[in-house]
């Protein structure tokens, strides 16, 4: 009963529950972030003390901007793994948001908000048309992205022939290079958008339908929710989401690389797990993937700062992953031990 | 009369004579079964392209131009068997990985196909006739030798490398360190490598200076993706800091060409992709006219130039000039041609 608990998804009253049952510290260990929240804490605590130059202002700034660059990315992945699905394509969503940006800024001469706005709208309909023929033809998830993944790619390079586009106003870089308290724009956009997940899967009857959907596609569908349109919205949304991180990309880097998205995808699926999002559908949380992208961004900052050896970086890398992980098991443990 | 007609007469089978060994020896245009193959459409073969296609237009025998899908040598063996089904007899070509390409050209070469390797070698012995393209390690000291020189003789170095699976990058690596070496007040304080789309390598730079931002003195790049990843580090960078990192890069892309314009970023090296693609090509026509490589000949240098902002508008210029004497030069150094 209590693991049944653990994996899956718990609602605002049975955190409320368990906080006045067993109290604040022992309720922190009901829930599936905690885990890798004690990780990030671990970390930083490590870092901080290793490093001089990690609790700088620059260093900080530099983090948060990584942060939220790669949570949106794994936003757009959580979402359609929520409903027990996957979109491969997230990468090249966003690799044509950029160049979509690039080219009516740059070749168009487009004002960039007009710019952005066709750029999503660009992401909307690829993750529609991914929703379709996901739901109307019948085509699995796995395979129907990984062919939308060569055909988005293939109109990147189209239209670009590899070229970046370069004349974006400096104007355009102020929401990815620039912030406010200390703290990137970025950062603060993410916040935005971590709250909307969170009201989204807590307040909104899409949002529990979608996790529902990925507990038990037949069972949600036999209560009669329209399962297809619900998995139809969330790959939307997931074009939506990487199409957002394809735009601030180009605010940040000041032009409009077509390869932009390339390395996404792994990135976008270990972020969404190593904060909890379930492989198997069902179960996400907006501080779960916060903390994981905030891990892999810190696990990366700190190995460069520390000076590790440049050819053993990938092994320290999934080491720390697999340390983050195991605090998670050990969380659980004693979760079922305590009998909460 | 008779003296005439003897001498008429020996006129007109000299005539012939010639006109039947220059048509001998030199091949009607659509005889010639050249084709030229690059992995992925990208701003580097995009220039070797346009090499060929003014090759092309000064000797008036077409090309077959063919840009695979993706950056794997699975993808370059269909792509390039396909080509020799159809008849093509000389290959130019990018091999997408270093050693596995052999395979695909020791086929070729068993089907009295030439193949000429360009802008980057195979692992040898290899069954290629020729190699055009830059001289890695010769870039690359030149590259470190001008970052010292910027530097005045005196200061810190972040060496940036890519892909370190890549043998070149190995030898650019070797080659950074033997020029430092030559100097006691240039030192290379940090690495960061393993580096394979735009995004990661920002995130891996950007780290790199947070945690030396007081020590580095300077930065140098030896492959495309780092140089256009670094070029945003320090355009921001300088945009918001008093300190001024002196930098060389390598390529020309046209995000890092604008920073070199803006004043925001130093120098990078040019490769000429322009001429290699014009030599490499030039060379397959040979081979099928007869000429034989020289003992020695294998490696056709294209040649490469520095770009600041004082020669930004003229070095391709500079390239071309460099061309047209790699191409004269080729009898003397490279190849042999047919015995009569």
């Amino acid at each position: 009963m209590h693991v049944k608990k653990h994996n899956r998804q718990l609602t605002l009253s049975e955190r409320r529950e368990d906080f006045v049952k067993v109290g604040f510290l022992k309720s922190l260990l009901v829930h599936p972030e905690a885990g890798i929240t004690i990780a990030v804490v671990i970390l930083l605590i490590v870092f901080s003390v290793a490093s001089p130059s990690f609790l700088t202002a620059y260093n900080i700034f530099n983090v948060a901007r990584n942060v939220a660059s790669y949570a949106f990315i794994a936003i757009a992945q959580a979402l359609v793994i929520v409903g027990g699905g996957m979109n491969l394509s997230v990468g090249a969503i966003g690799g044509l948001a950029v160049v979509t940006t690039g080219y009516f800024i740059d070749v168009q001469g487009f004002s960039p908000a007009i710019a952005v706005i066709i750029a999503l709208l660009v992401g909307l309909a690829a993750g529609a048309f991914n929703g379709v023929i996901i739901t109307k033809i019948g085509i699995n998830s796995f395979v129907a992205t990984l062919a939308t993944l060569f055909v988005f790619t293939g109109i990147v390079y189209g239209i670009t022939k590899g070229y970046p586009y370069i004349n974006i106003p400096k104007s355009f870089t102020i929401i990815g290079r620039k912030g406010i308290w200390g703290l990137p724009y970025l950062f603060w956009l993410m916040v935005v958008a971590l709250g909307f997940i969170f009201y989204l899967f807590n307040f909104r009857r899409f949002g529990r339908w979608l996790l529902a959907t990925g507990g038990s596609k037949e069972a949600t569908r036999v209560s009669g929710v329209n399962v297809d349109r619900i998995i139809l919205l969330s790959h939307v949304l997931s074009g939506l989401f990487a199409a957002i991180a394809g735009v601030l990309w180009v605010s940040r880097m000041g032009s409009a690389q077509p390869a932009t998205g390339q390395d996404w995808l792994i990135i976008s699926f270990a972020i969404a797990i190593i904060g909890g999002t379930a492989l198997s559908g069902g179960s996400i949380s907006a501080l779960g993937l916060l903390m994981g992208s905030v891990i892999i961004v810190l696990i990366r900052n700190g190995l460069i700062l520390l000076g590790v050896n440049i050819y053993f970086e990938q092994t320290y890398l999934g080491l720390i992953i697999l340390l983050a992980v195991t605090v998670d098991r050990i969380r659980a443990f004693y979760y079922q031990r305590a009998g909460i | 009369m008779k003296k005439l007609s003897i001498l008429l007469l020996t006129v007109v089978l000299t005539t012939v004579f010639v006109w039947v060994g220059f048509a001998a020896g030199q091949k009607n245009p659509a005889e010639y079964k050249i084709a030229w193959f690059a992995p992925i459409p990208h701003p580097y073969f995009d220039a070797v392209k346009k090499g060929i296609e003014a090759w092309e237009k000064d000797t008036g025998i077409e090309v077959k131009k063919v840009i695979g899908q993706e950056w794997t040598q699975k993808n370059e063996n269909e792509n390039v068997e396909a080509l020799a089904a159809l008849g093509y007899k000389a290959f130019s070509i990018y091999p997408a990985d270093p050693t596995a390409a052999n395979g695909l050209y020791e086929e070729l070469v068993e089907h009295g196909i030439y193949v000429v390797n360009f802008g980057a070698k195979t692992t040898e012995p290899t069954p290629a006739s020729f190699y055009v393209g830059t001289d890695i390690r010769q870039a690359a000291l030149d590259a470190a030798e001008k970052l010292c020189e910027l530097l005045g003789y005196r200061g810190n170095i972040l060496n940036v490398l890519e892909i370190i699976e890549d043998v070149n990058t190995i030898v650019r690596d070797k080659a950074i360190k033997e020029v430092v070496a030559k100097y006691p007040d240039v030192h290379i304080i940090g690495e960061v490598a393993d580096i394979k789309s735009v995004e990661e390598g920002m995130e891996k730079i950007q780290n790199a200076l947070a945690a030396q931002i007081e020590e580095i003195d300077g930065v140098i790049c030896t492959g495309f993706t780092i140089t256009v990843a670094a070029t945003i580090i320090l355009s921001e960078f300088h945009e918001t800091q008093e300190k001024y990192i002196r930098f060389v890069g390598i390529d020309d892309d046209p995000s890092v060409l604008k920073a070199i314009r803006e004043g925001l970023i130093d120098t990078t090296v040019a490769q000429n992709p322009w001429g290699t693609g014009y030599i490499s090509v030039e060379v397959c026509k040979r081979l099928l006219d007869g000429w034989t490589p020289k003992p020695d000949g294998y490696s056709v240098y294209a040649g490469h130039v520095f770009v600041t902002k004082r020669n930004i508008d003229t070095y391709f210029d500079e390239l071309v000039n460099l061309t047209m004497d790699i191409g004269e030069g080729l009898e003397n150094k490279n190849m042999n041609p047919p015995k009569e």
